[in-house]
Protein backbone atom coordinates (compact mmCIF):
# COMPACT_ATOMS: atom_id res chain seq x y z
CA UNK A 1 0.00 0.00 0.00
CA UNK A 2 2.57 2.03 0.58
CA UNK A 3 5.06 1.50 -2.01
CA UNK A 4 1.83 1.64 -4.11
CA UNK A 5 1.53 5.30 -3.31
CA UNK A 6 5.01 6.33 -3.27
CA UNK A 7 5.19 4.79 -7.08
CA UNK A 8 1.76 6.54 -7.87
CA UNK A 9 3.70 10.13 -6.20
CA UNK A 10 6.83 9.92 -8.26
CA UNK A 11 5.01 8.59 -11.23
CA UNK A 12 2.69 12.34 -10.95
CA UNK A 13 6.14 14.21 -10.37
CA UNK A 14 7.42 12.51 -13.77
CA UNK A 15 4.67 13.75 -15.56
CA UNK A 16 4.95 16.93 -13.88
CA UNK A 17 8.28 17.18 -14.53
CA UNK A 18 8.16 16.35 -17.77
CA UNK A 19 5.78 18.93 -18.51
CA UNK A 20 8.35 21.05 -20.72
CA UNK A 21 8.62 18.22 -23.18
CA UNK A 22 5.31 18.02 -24.46
CA UNK A 23 3.31 20.93 -23.40
CA UNK A 24 2.65 24.36 -25.35
CA UNK A 25 4.25 27.81 -23.88
CA UNK A 26 0.60 28.71 -22.86
CA UNK A 27 0.77 25.33 -20.38
CA UNK A 28 4.20 26.05 -19.43
CA UNK A 29 3.55 29.48 -18.38
CA UNK A 30 0.76 28.54 -16.80
CA UNK A 31 2.35 25.74 -14.68
CA UNK A 32 4.70 27.92 -13.69
CA UNK A 33 1.93 30.08 -12.12
CA UNK A 34 0.68 27.15 -10.57
CA UNK A 35 3.62 25.79 -9.07
CA UNK A 36 4.42 29.13 -7.23
CA UNK A 37 1.54 29.42 -5.86
CA UNK A 38 1.58 25.68 -4.48
CA UNK A 39 4.89 26.60 -2.98
CA UNK A 40 3.07 29.74 -1.80
CA UNK A 41 0.35 27.65 0.10
CA UNK A 42 2.69 24.72 1.37
CA UNK A 43 4.83 27.59 2.48
CA UNK A 44 2.03 29.16 4.57
CA UNK A 45 0.39 25.46 5.79
CA UNK A 46 3.47 25.73 7.84
CA UNK A 47 2.71 28.71 10.03
CA UNK A 48 -1.14 28.42 9.20
CA UNK A 49 -1.68 24.81 8.92
CA UNK A 50 0.62 23.32 11.45
CA UNK A 51 0.87 26.07 14.13
CA UNK A 52 -2.34 27.43 13.40
CA UNK A 53 -1.85 30.74 12.92
CA UNK A 54 -3.59 32.55 9.87
CA UNK A 55 -1.11 34.85 8.62
CA UNK A 56 -1.85 37.51 6.15
CA UNK A 57 2.35 38.24 6.20
CA UNK A 58 3.43 36.00 3.77
CA UNK A 59 3.02 38.35 0.64
CA UNK A 60 5.41 40.61 2.77
CA UNK A 61 7.83 37.67 2.42
CA UNK A 62 7.44 37.03 -1.32
CA UNK A 63 7.51 40.66 -1.71
CA UNK A 64 11.10 40.62 0.20
CA UNK A 65 11.97 37.57 -2.08
CA UNK A 66 11.00 39.53 -5.01
CA UNK A 67 13.01 42.52 -3.83
CA UNK A 68 16.29 40.27 -2.59
CA UNK A 69 16.33 38.88 -6.52
CA UNK A 70 15.78 42.81 -8.17
CA UNK A 71 18.30 43.83 -6.43
CA UNK A 72 20.88 41.96 -6.02
CA UNK A 73 20.98 41.49 -10.47
CA UNK A 74 19.55 44.89 -11.27
CA UNK A 75 21.51 47.08 -8.77
CA UNK A 76 24.88 45.13 -7.78
CA UNK A 77 25.00 42.71 -10.77
CA UNK A 78 25.13 39.62 -9.11
CA UNK A 79 23.99 36.25 -10.01
CA UNK A 80 20.63 34.96 -9.47
CA UNK A 81 21.14 32.24 -6.64
CA UNK A 82 23.30 35.56 -4.96
CA UNK A 83 19.51 36.73 -4.99
CA UNK A 84 17.59 33.92 -3.91
CA UNK A 85 19.70 33.79 -1.02
CA UNK A 86 19.72 37.48 0.09
CA UNK A 87 15.58 37.27 -0.33
CA UNK A 88 15.48 34.38 1.69
CA UNK A 89 17.67 36.17 4.32
CA UNK A 90 15.67 39.47 3.88
CA UNK A 91 12.66 36.93 5.06
CA UNK A 92 14.37 35.07 8.17
CA UNK A 93 14.74 38.41 9.72
CA UNK A 94 11.91 39.67 9.26
CA UNK A 95 9.99 36.81 10.61
CA UNK A 96 11.77 37.06 13.95
CA UNK A 97 11.69 41.01 14.06
CA UNK A 98 8.10 40.88 13.44
CA UNK A 99 7.51 37.51 14.53
CA UNK A 100 8.74 38.18 18.30
CA UNK A 101 5.81 40.66 19.03
CA UNK A 102 3.24 39.82 16.27
CA UNK A 103 3.21 36.05 17.08
CA UNK A 104 2.08 36.87 20.65
CA UNK A 105 -1.07 37.47 19.40
CA UNK A 106 -3.94 34.89 18.75
CA UNK A 107 -6.67 34.22 16.23
CA UNK A 108 -8.18 36.81 15.08
CA UNK A 109 -5.77 39.51 16.00
CA UNK A 110 -3.36 38.09 14.80
CA UNK A 111 -4.81 38.03 11.42
CA UNK A 112 -5.49 41.61 11.52
CA UNK A 113 -1.62 42.58 12.47
CA UNK A 114 -0.42 40.97 9.74
CA UNK A 115 -2.85 41.81 7.62
CA UNK A 116 -1.25 45.60 7.26
CA UNK A 117 2.18 44.51 7.08
CA UNK A 118 2.09 44.17 3.34
CA UNK A 119 0.67 47.73 2.62
CA UNK A 120 3.73 48.68 4.82
CA UNK A 121 6.06 47.26 3.65
CA UNK A 122 4.81 48.19 -0.04
CA UNK A 123 4.93 52.17 1.55
CA UNK A 124 8.38 52.18 2.77
CA UNK A 125 10.01 50.22 -0.19
CA UNK A 126 8.68 52.82 -2.64
CA UNK A 127 10.84 55.18 -0.82
CA UNK A 128 13.74 53.19 -0.59
CA UNK A 129 16.29 54.87 -3.03
CA UNK A 130 17.65 50.90 -3.91
CA UNK A 131 14.62 49.32 -4.50
CA UNK A 132 13.50 51.94 -7.43
CA UNK A 133 11.26 53.70 -5.32
CA UNK A 134 7.86 53.45 -7.04
CA UNK A 135 9.06 52.96 -10.34
CA UNK A 136 10.49 49.28 -9.45
CA UNK A 137 13.28 47.57 -11.13
CA UNK A 138 13.65 45.71 -14.20
CA UNK A 139 16.35 42.71 -14.22
CA UNK A 140 17.87 40.99 -16.88
CA UNK A 141 15.93 39.02 -19.20
CA UNK A 142 16.38 35.30 -19.15
CA UNK A 143 14.10 33.41 -21.96
CA UNK A 144 14.28 30.37 -20.65
CA UNK A 145 10.46 28.92 -19.77
CA UNK A 146 11.02 25.53 -19.11
CA UNK A 147 14.01 26.32 -16.86
CA UNK A 148 11.98 28.33 -14.66
CA UNK A 149 9.32 25.68 -14.79
CA UNK A 150 11.75 23.27 -13.41
CA UNK A 151 13.54 25.29 -11.01
CA UNK A 152 9.88 26.36 -9.49
CA UNK A 153 9.25 21.99 -9.10
CA UNK A 154 12.28 21.47 -7.69
CA UNK A 155 11.28 24.45 -4.74
CA UNK A 156 7.45 22.70 -4.64
CA UNK A 157 9.08 19.76 -3.82
CA UNK A 158 11.36 20.99 -1.33
CA UNK A 159 8.74 23.14 -0.11
CA UNK A 160 6.47 19.50 0.44
CA UNK A 161 9.23 17.45 1.74
CA UNK A 162 9.75 20.10 4.39
CA UNK A 163 6.06 20.07 5.48
CA UNK A 164 6.72 16.17 5.55
CA UNK A 165 9.72 16.36 7.96
CA UNK A 166 7.23 18.48 9.96
CA UNK A 167 4.50 15.50 9.98
CA UNK A 168 7.44 12.95 11.28
CA UNK A 169 9.79 15.27 13.69
CA UNK A 170 9.51 16.80 16.87
CA UNK A 171 9.37 20.22 16.07
CA UNK A 172 6.21 19.54 13.59
CA UNK A 173 4.55 17.60 16.73
CA UNK A 174 5.14 20.67 19.01
CA UNK A 175 3.72 23.11 16.26
CA UNK A 176 0.74 20.90 15.90
CA UNK A 177 0.80 20.50 19.89
CA UNK A 178 0.67 24.99 19.48
CA UNK A 179 -2.48 24.81 17.58
CA UNK A 180 -4.48 22.44 19.27
CA UNK A 181 -4.10 23.59 23.15
CA UNK A 182 -1.10 26.78 23.09
CA UNK A 183 -1.76 26.66 26.57
CA UNK A 184 -1.33 23.34 27.33
CA UNK A 185 1.66 23.48 25.08
CA UNK A 186 3.34 25.88 27.41
CA UNK A 187 2.81 23.89 30.19
CA UNK A 188 4.52 20.46 28.36
CA UNK A 189 7.56 22.33 28.39
CA UNK A 190 7.20 23.17 24.02
CA UNK A 191 9.05 26.82 23.84
CA UNK A 192 6.08 28.01 22.00
CA UNK A 193 7.85 31.59 21.20
CA UNK A 194 11.23 29.96 19.31
CA UNK A 195 9.01 26.98 17.99
CA UNK A 196 6.22 29.54 16.31
CA UNK A 197 8.88 32.38 15.59
CA UNK A 198 10.81 29.39 13.19
CA UNK A 199 7.57 27.96 11.94
CA UNK A 200 7.44 31.95 10.65
CA UNK A 201 10.20 31.97 9.28
CA UNK A 202 9.93 28.68 7.44
CA UNK A 203 7.44 29.61 5.58
CA UNK A 204 8.85 32.86 5.16
CA UNK A 205 11.66 31.14 3.14
CA UNK A 206 9.68 29.72 0.49
CA UNK A 207 7.75 32.72 -0.33
CA UNK A 208 10.52 34.69 -0.67
CA UNK A 209 12.04 32.08 -2.40
CA UNK A 210 8.93 31.62 -5.12
CA UNK A 211 8.98 35.84 -4.83
CA UNK A 212 12.66 35.14 -6.08
CA UNK A 213 11.98 32.94 -8.82
CA UNK A 214 8.88 35.21 -10.19
CA UNK A 215 10.73 38.66 -9.64
CA UNK A 216 13.38 37.02 -11.97
CA UNK A 217 11.04 35.16 -14.60
CA UNK A 218 8.74 38.43 -14.96
CA UNK A 219 11.63 40.44 -15.00
CA UNK A 220 9.85 43.23 -13.36
CA UNK A 221 8.81 44.22 -10.13
CA UNK A 222 7.53 47.34 -8.31
CA UNK A 223 5.75 47.67 -4.84
CA UNK A 224 2.16 47.28 -5.71
CA UNK A 225 3.06 43.65 -7.52
CA UNK A 226 5.81 42.30 -5.10
CA UNK A 227 3.59 43.26 -1.83
CA UNK A 228 -0.02 42.23 -3.20
CA UNK A 229 -2.47 41.12 -0.39
CA UNK A 230 -4.45 39.61 -3.02
CA UNK A 231 -1.75 36.70 -3.19
CA UNK A 232 -1.79 36.36 0.75
CA UNK A 233 -5.61 35.34 -0.23
CA UNK A 234 -5.02 33.53 -2.28
CA UNK A 235 -2.31 31.24 -1.15
CA UNK A 236 -4.96 30.89 2.03
CA UNK A 237 -7.85 29.59 -0.19
CA UNK A 238 -5.78 27.22 -1.83
CA UNK A 239 -4.33 25.94 1.18
CA UNK A 240 -7.50 25.58 3.16
CA UNK A 241 -9.21 24.57 -0.11
CA UNK A 242 -7.23 21.68 -0.03
CA UNK A 243 -6.80 21.15 3.45
CA UNK A 244 -4.58 22.98 5.82
CA UNK A 245 -2.28 20.74 8.36
CA UNK A 246 -1.93 17.90 5.36
CA UNK A 247 1.01 17.30 3.22
CA UNK A 248 -0.30 17.41 -0.25
CA UNK A 249 -3.82 18.96 0.78
CA UNK A 250 -2.38 22.89 -0.26
CA UNK A 251 -0.34 21.44 -3.86
CA UNK A 252 -3.57 19.57 -4.81
CA UNK A 253 -5.36 22.82 -3.72
CA UNK A 254 -3.00 25.53 -5.54
CA UNK A 255 -2.91 23.36 -8.70
CA UNK A 256 -6.62 22.73 -8.59
CA UNK A 257 -7.86 25.99 -8.37
CA UNK A 258 -5.38 27.27 -10.41
CA UNK A 259 -6.57 24.98 -13.60
CA UNK A 260 -9.91 25.96 -12.83
CA UNK A 261 -9.16 29.63 -12.59
CA UNK A 262 -7.26 29.56 -15.42
CA UNK A 263 -10.11 27.74 -17.50
CA UNK A 264 -12.53 30.35 -16.78
CA UNK A 265 -10.71 33.30 -16.96
CA UNK A 266 -9.96 32.30 -21.00
CA UNK A 267 -13.54 30.93 -21.31
CA UNK A 268 -15.63 33.26 -19.04
CA UNK A 269 -14.17 36.21 -18.35
CA UNK A 270 -16.84 37.61 -16.19
CA UNK A 271 -17.55 34.79 -13.76
CA UNK A 272 -13.42 33.94 -13.16
CA UNK A 273 -13.17 37.31 -11.08
CA UNK A 274 -16.45 35.86 -8.76
CA UNK A 275 -14.61 32.11 -8.56
CA UNK A 276 -12.56 32.77 -5.48
CA UNK A 277 -15.21 34.34 -3.96
CA UNK A 278 -17.38 31.34 -4.56
CA UNK A 279 -14.52 28.96 -3.75
CA UNK A 280 -14.21 30.45 -0.35
CA UNK A 281 -17.69 30.04 0.01
CA UNK A 282 -18.13 26.65 -0.60
CA UNK A 283 -15.29 25.73 1.07
CA UNK A 284 -16.12 26.99 4.44
CA UNK A 285 -19.64 26.03 4.44
CA UNK A 286 -19.30 22.39 3.08
CA UNK A 287 -16.11 21.28 3.43
CA UNK A 288 -13.95 23.31 6.20
CA UNK A 289 -11.63 21.22 6.65
CA UNK A 290 -10.64 20.75 3.08
CA UNK A 291 -10.10 18.61 0.11
CA UNK A 292 -7.74 16.06 2.16
CA UNK A 293 -10.80 15.21 4.97
CA UNK A 294 -13.68 14.98 1.94
CA UNK A 295 -11.37 12.38 0.79
CA UNK A 296 -10.24 10.45 3.85
CA UNK A 297 -13.85 10.74 5.29
CA UNK A 298 -15.87 10.55 2.20
CA UNK A 299 -16.41 7.12 1.84
CA UNK A 300 -17.28 6.45 5.22
CA UNK A 301 -19.79 9.20 5.84
CA UNK A 302 -21.09 9.50 1.78
CA UNK A 303 -23.10 12.68 1.20
CA UNK A 304 -23.75 12.97 4.52
CA UNK A 305 -20.47 14.36 4.95
CA UNK A 306 -21.39 17.88 3.57
CA UNK A 307 -24.96 18.12 5.62
CA UNK A 308 -23.07 17.07 8.65
CA UNK A 309 -20.53 19.69 8.04
CA UNK A 310 -23.23 22.31 6.96
CA UNK A 311 -25.32 21.34 10.35
CA UNK A 312 -21.86 21.90 12.99
CA UNK A 313 -22.00 25.66 11.49
CA UNK A 314 -24.07 27.12 14.50
CA UNK A 315 -22.69 30.06 15.58
CA UNK B 1 6.72 7.42 60.54
CA UNK B 2 9.06 6.81 57.91
CA UNK B 3 8.95 9.92 56.76
CA UNK B 4 10.78 11.95 59.66
CA UNK B 5 13.71 10.95 58.60
CA UNK B 6 12.79 12.04 54.57
CA UNK B 7 12.21 15.46 56.67
CA UNK B 8 15.49 15.76 57.89
CA UNK B 9 17.14 15.12 54.34
CA UNK B 10 17.29 18.10 51.78
CA UNK B 11 14.07 19.19 50.62
CA UNK B 12 13.14 18.64 46.82
CA UNK B 13 11.82 21.68 46.99
CA UNK B 14 12.64 24.85 49.05
CA UNK B 15 10.61 27.40 48.27
CA UNK B 16 11.65 31.11 50.78
CA UNK B 17 10.20 34.41 51.32
CA UNK B 18 8.26 34.45 47.99
CA UNK B 19 6.36 37.52 46.91
CA UNK B 20 4.37 37.91 43.28
CA UNK B 21 1.64 39.48 41.95
CA UNK B 22 -0.21 41.36 38.93
CA UNK B 23 1.12 44.32 37.75
CA UNK B 24 2.16 45.91 40.88
CA UNK B 25 -0.82 44.60 42.88
CA UNK B 26 0.72 42.18 45.38
CA UNK B 27 -1.11 38.49 45.80
CA UNK B 28 1.36 36.13 47.27
CA UNK B 29 3.51 37.69 50.47
CA UNK B 30 6.14 36.10 52.11
CA UNK B 31 5.87 32.65 51.44
CA UNK B 32 7.82 29.80 52.91
CA UNK B 33 7.13 26.16 51.94
CA UNK B 34 9.22 23.03 51.65
CA UNK B 35 8.35 19.93 50.08
CA UNK B 36 10.77 16.73 50.53
CA UNK B 37 11.21 13.15 48.14
CA UNK B 38 8.64 10.91 47.77
CA UNK B 39 5.83 13.16 49.55
CA UNK B 40 2.48 13.93 48.35
CA UNK B 41 1.86 17.34 49.86
CA UNK B 42 -1.74 19.58 49.81
CA UNK B 43 -1.66 23.40 49.50
CA UNK B 44 -5.41 24.22 50.56
CA UNK B 45 -6.91 27.43 51.06
CA UNK B 46 -10.30 28.88 49.62
CA UNK B 47 -11.33 30.21 46.14
CA UNK B 48 -8.74 33.63 45.74
CA UNK B 49 -5.98 32.44 48.40
CA UNK B 50 -3.33 32.83 45.85
CA UNK B 51 -3.05 28.90 45.14
CA UNK B 52 -2.66 28.95 41.61
CA UNK B 53 -0.61 32.17 41.58
CA UNK B 54 1.44 30.35 43.44
CA UNK B 55 1.90 27.40 40.94
CA UNK B 56 2.26 30.45 38.59
CA UNK B 57 5.36 31.30 40.72
CA UNK B 58 6.85 27.84 40.81
CA UNK B 59 6.23 26.90 37.15
CA UNK B 60 7.93 30.60 36.41
CA UNK B 61 5.03 31.34 34.32
CA UNK B 62 4.72 34.79 36.75
CA UNK B 63 8.11 36.60 37.99
CA UNK B 64 8.27 36.72 41.54
CA UNK B 65 10.93 37.97 44.27
CA UNK B 66 12.40 35.35 47.01
CA UNK B 67 14.31 32.25 46.18
CA UNK B 68 13.36 29.15 44.72
CA UNK B 69 15.41 26.15 44.66
CA UNK B 70 14.56 22.74 43.37
CA UNK B 71 17.00 20.04 43.92
CA UNK B 72 19.50 22.79 45.15
CA UNK B 73 18.99 24.21 41.80
CA UNK B 74 18.03 27.67 41.45
CA UNK B 75 14.56 28.28 39.52
CA UNK B 76 14.80 32.50 39.66
CA UNK B 77 16.51 32.81 36.88
CA UNK B 78 14.36 29.92 34.84
CA UNK B 79 12.30 30.59 32.10
CA UNK B 80 8.75 28.64 32.10
CA UNK B 81 10.30 25.85 29.76
CA UNK B 82 14.05 25.42 32.25
CA UNK B 83 11.78 24.47 35.20
CA UNK B 84 9.94 22.56 33.11
CA UNK B 85 13.30 20.68 31.98
CA UNK B 86 14.46 21.11 35.99
CA UNK B 87 11.27 18.48 36.52
CA UNK B 88 8.44 20.53 37.93
CA UNK B 89 5.08 19.47 35.75
CA UNK B 90 2.29 21.11 36.09
CA UNK B 91 -0.88 19.32 35.72
CA UNK B 92 -3.31 22.48 34.52
CA UNK B 93 -5.94 23.75 36.15
CA UNK B 94 -8.89 22.80 33.41
CA UNK B 95 -6.31 19.94 32.17
CA UNK B 96 -5.44 22.03 28.99
CA UNK B 97 -5.32 18.42 26.90
CA UNK B 98 -5.33 18.44 23.38
CA UNK B 99 -8.77 18.05 22.47
CA UNK B 100 -8.24 16.92 18.73
CA UNK B 101 -5.23 14.16 19.27
CA UNK B 102 -5.81 11.06 20.42
CA UNK B 103 -5.30 10.25 24.08
CA UNK B 104 -1.82 8.06 23.27
CA UNK B 105 -0.55 11.85 21.60
CA UNK B 106 -1.36 13.90 24.21
CA UNK B 107 0.69 11.02 26.64
CA UNK B 108 3.85 11.29 23.96
CA UNK B 109 2.96 15.03 24.22
CA UNK B 110 4.10 15.03 28.00
CA UNK B 111 7.36 13.64 26.80
CA UNK B 112 7.94 15.40 24.43
CA UNK B 113 11.32 17.17 26.12
CA UNK B 114 12.83 13.80 26.16
CA UNK B 115 15.17 11.70 24.60
CA UNK B 116 15.02 8.53 25.89
CA UNK B 117 12.75 6.72 23.56
CA UNK B 118 12.66 3.23 25.13
CA UNK B 119 12.13 4.76 28.45
CA UNK B 120 9.13 6.66 27.08
CA UNK B 121 7.65 3.96 25.79
CA UNK B 122 7.98 1.91 29.12
CA UNK B 123 6.68 4.93 30.73
CA UNK B 124 3.43 4.87 28.26
CA UNK B 125 2.58 0.85 29.15
CA UNK B 126 3.15 1.99 33.05
CA UNK B 127 0.62 4.91 32.14
CA UNK B 128 -1.33 2.13 30.77
CA UNK B 129 -1.41 0.10 33.48
CA UNK B 130 -1.95 3.24 36.25
CA UNK B 131 -5.09 4.32 34.00
CA UNK B 132 -7.04 0.73 32.61
CA UNK B 133 -9.41 3.34 31.36
CA UNK B 134 -6.74 5.44 29.40
CA UNK B 135 -5.31 2.30 27.33
CA UNK B 136 -8.96 1.00 26.45
CA UNK B 137 -9.25 4.52 25.00
CA UNK B 138 -6.02 5.35 23.72
CA UNK B 139 -7.22 5.64 20.19
CA UNK B 140 -10.04 8.12 21.00
CA UNK B 141 -9.31 12.10 20.67
CA UNK B 142 -8.88 13.25 23.91
CA UNK B 143 -11.78 16.34 23.85
CA UNK B 144 -14.34 13.18 24.00
CA UNK B 145 -13.81 11.90 27.03
CA UNK B 146 -15.43 12.18 29.91
CA UNK B 147 -14.50 14.75 32.62
CA UNK B 148 -12.83 12.34 34.75
CA UNK B 149 -11.31 10.66 31.78
CA UNK B 150 -9.81 13.83 30.70
CA UNK B 151 -7.99 14.91 34.31
CA UNK B 152 -6.43 11.24 34.19
CA UNK B 153 -5.62 11.69 30.87
CA UNK B 154 -3.20 14.82 32.10
CA UNK B 155 -2.34 13.30 35.32
CA UNK B 156 -0.58 10.86 33.34
CA UNK B 157 0.46 13.43 30.35
CA UNK B 158 2.25 15.34 33.65
CA UNK B 159 3.42 11.95 34.72
CA UNK B 160 5.02 10.94 31.04
CA UNK B 161 7.28 13.77 31.58
CA UNK B 162 9.02 12.38 34.18
CA UNK B 163 8.70 14.89 36.53
CA UNK B 164 10.88 15.11 39.97
CA UNK B 165 7.87 17.23 41.34
CA UNK B 166 4.02 16.57 40.03
CA UNK B 167 1.71 19.78 40.49
CA UNK B 168 -1.86 19.49 39.97
CA UNK B 169 -4.15 22.11 40.45
CA UNK B 170 -7.51 21.88 41.17
CA UNK B 171 -7.82 17.90 40.97
CA UNK B 172 -11.36 17.28 41.84
CA UNK B 173 -12.91 20.05 39.83
CA UNK B 174 -16.69 19.87 38.41
CA UNK B 175 -15.90 15.83 38.83
CA UNK B 176 -18.51 13.70 40.69
CA UNK B 177 -17.17 12.01 43.68
CA UNK B 178 -17.39 8.41 42.58
CA UNK B 179 -14.43 10.06 39.45
CA UNK B 180 -12.48 11.69 41.81
CA UNK B 181 -12.01 8.23 44.42
CA UNK B 182 -10.43 6.87 40.82
CA UNK B 183 -8.46 9.50 40.79
CA UNK B 184 -7.73 9.27 44.46
CA UNK B 185 -6.68 5.42 44.09
CA UNK B 186 -4.36 6.46 40.67
CA UNK B 187 -2.88 8.56 43.24
CA UNK B 188 -2.16 6.69 45.65
CA UNK B 189 -0.54 4.54 43.04
CA UNK B 190 1.66 7.12 42.15
CA UNK B 191 3.00 8.19 45.55
CA UNK B 192 3.73 4.57 45.65
CA UNK B 193 6.05 4.84 42.96
CA UNK B 194 7.78 7.16 44.54
CA UNK B 195 6.96 10.31 42.58
CA UNK B 196 6.78 13.72 45.20
CA UNK B 197 3.38 15.67 44.29
CA UNK B 198 1.92 18.87 44.97
CA UNK B 199 -1.87 18.81 45.29
CA UNK B 200 -3.24 21.35 45.12
CA UNK B 201 -7.15 21.51 46.10
CA UNK B 202 -10.23 23.52 47.37
CA UNK B 203 -11.59 20.41 48.93
CA UNK B 204 -9.83 20.58 51.94
CA UNK B 205 -11.41 17.05 53.35
CA UNK B 206 -10.21 15.83 50.16
CA UNK B 207 -6.90 17.06 49.92
CA UNK B 208 -5.80 15.69 53.48
CA UNK B 209 -6.97 12.71 52.89
CA UNK B 210 -4.30 11.52 50.52
CA UNK B 211 -1.49 14.26 51.25
CA UNK B 212 1.14 13.18 54.17
CA UNK B 213 1.23 17.15 54.86
CA UNK B 214 -0.55 19.86 54.00
CA UNK B 215 -0.47 24.06 53.88
CA UNK B 216 -2.91 26.25 54.37
CA UNK B 217 -3.50 29.26 52.40
CA UNK B 218 -5.49 32.65 52.91
CA UNK B 219 -5.38 36.13 51.19
CA UNK B 220 -1.79 35.34 49.42
CA UNK B 221 -0.15 33.51 52.77
CA UNK B 222 0.21 30.12 54.28
CA UNK B 223 -1.64 30.25 57.70
CA UNK B 224 -1.65 27.08 58.94
CA UNK B 225 1.05 23.81 58.20
CA UNK B 226 1.00 21.09 59.10
CA UNK B 227 0.19 17.37 59.19
CA UNK B 228 -2.68 15.85 57.46
CA UNK B 229 -4.01 15.04 61.48
CA UNK B 230 -2.71 18.33 62.35
CA UNK B 231 -4.47 20.30 60.00
CA UNK B 232 -7.78 18.54 59.59
CA UNK B 233 -8.47 18.90 63.31
CA UNK B 234 -7.12 22.48 63.45
CA UNK B 235 -10.59 24.13 64.63
CA UNK B 236 -9.11 27.69 62.85
CA UNK B 237 -9.07 25.25 59.36
CA UNK B 238 -12.30 23.60 59.76
CA UNK B 239 -13.90 27.17 61.03
CA UNK B 240 -12.58 28.89 58.20
CA UNK B 241 -13.11 25.65 54.99
CA UNK B 242 -15.36 22.93 56.25
CA UNK B 243 -17.54 25.76 57.33
CA UNK B 244 -17.99 23.75 60.51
Amino acid sequence: MKTARTMLLLAALAVLAAVPWFGSDVLIQFGINALLLAVLAQGWNVIGGYAGYASFGNSVFYGLGSYGVAIAMAQWQLPFWVGLLFGAALAVVFAVLIGMPVLRLRGHYFAIATLALAQVMAAIVSNVKLAGRNVGLVLPPLNNDPLFYEFSLLLLVLATLTVYWLTRSRFGFGLIAIRENEEGAAVMGVNTTLYKTVAFAISGVFSALAGGIHAYWVTFIDPESAFDIGLNVKMIIMAVFGGPGTVFGPVVGALSLSAVSELLSSEITSFAGLFFGVVVVVAVVLMPRGLADVLRRFRGTGWRYFGENIRSHQL
Amino acid sequence: MKLDSAAKAVPLLDVRGVSAGYGGMPVLQDIALKIYPAEVVALVGSNGAGKTTLLRALSRVLPCHGSLFLNSRDLLPMTSDGAFRAGLVQVPEGRQLFDRMSVRDNLLMGAFVRADKSAVRRDLDRMYSLFPRLAERRRQLAGSLSGGEQQMCAMARGLMAAPTLLMIDEMSLGLAPVVVELLIDALVAIRTEGVTVLLVEQDVNLALSVANRGYVMETGRIVRSGSDKQLIDDPEVRRAYLGL
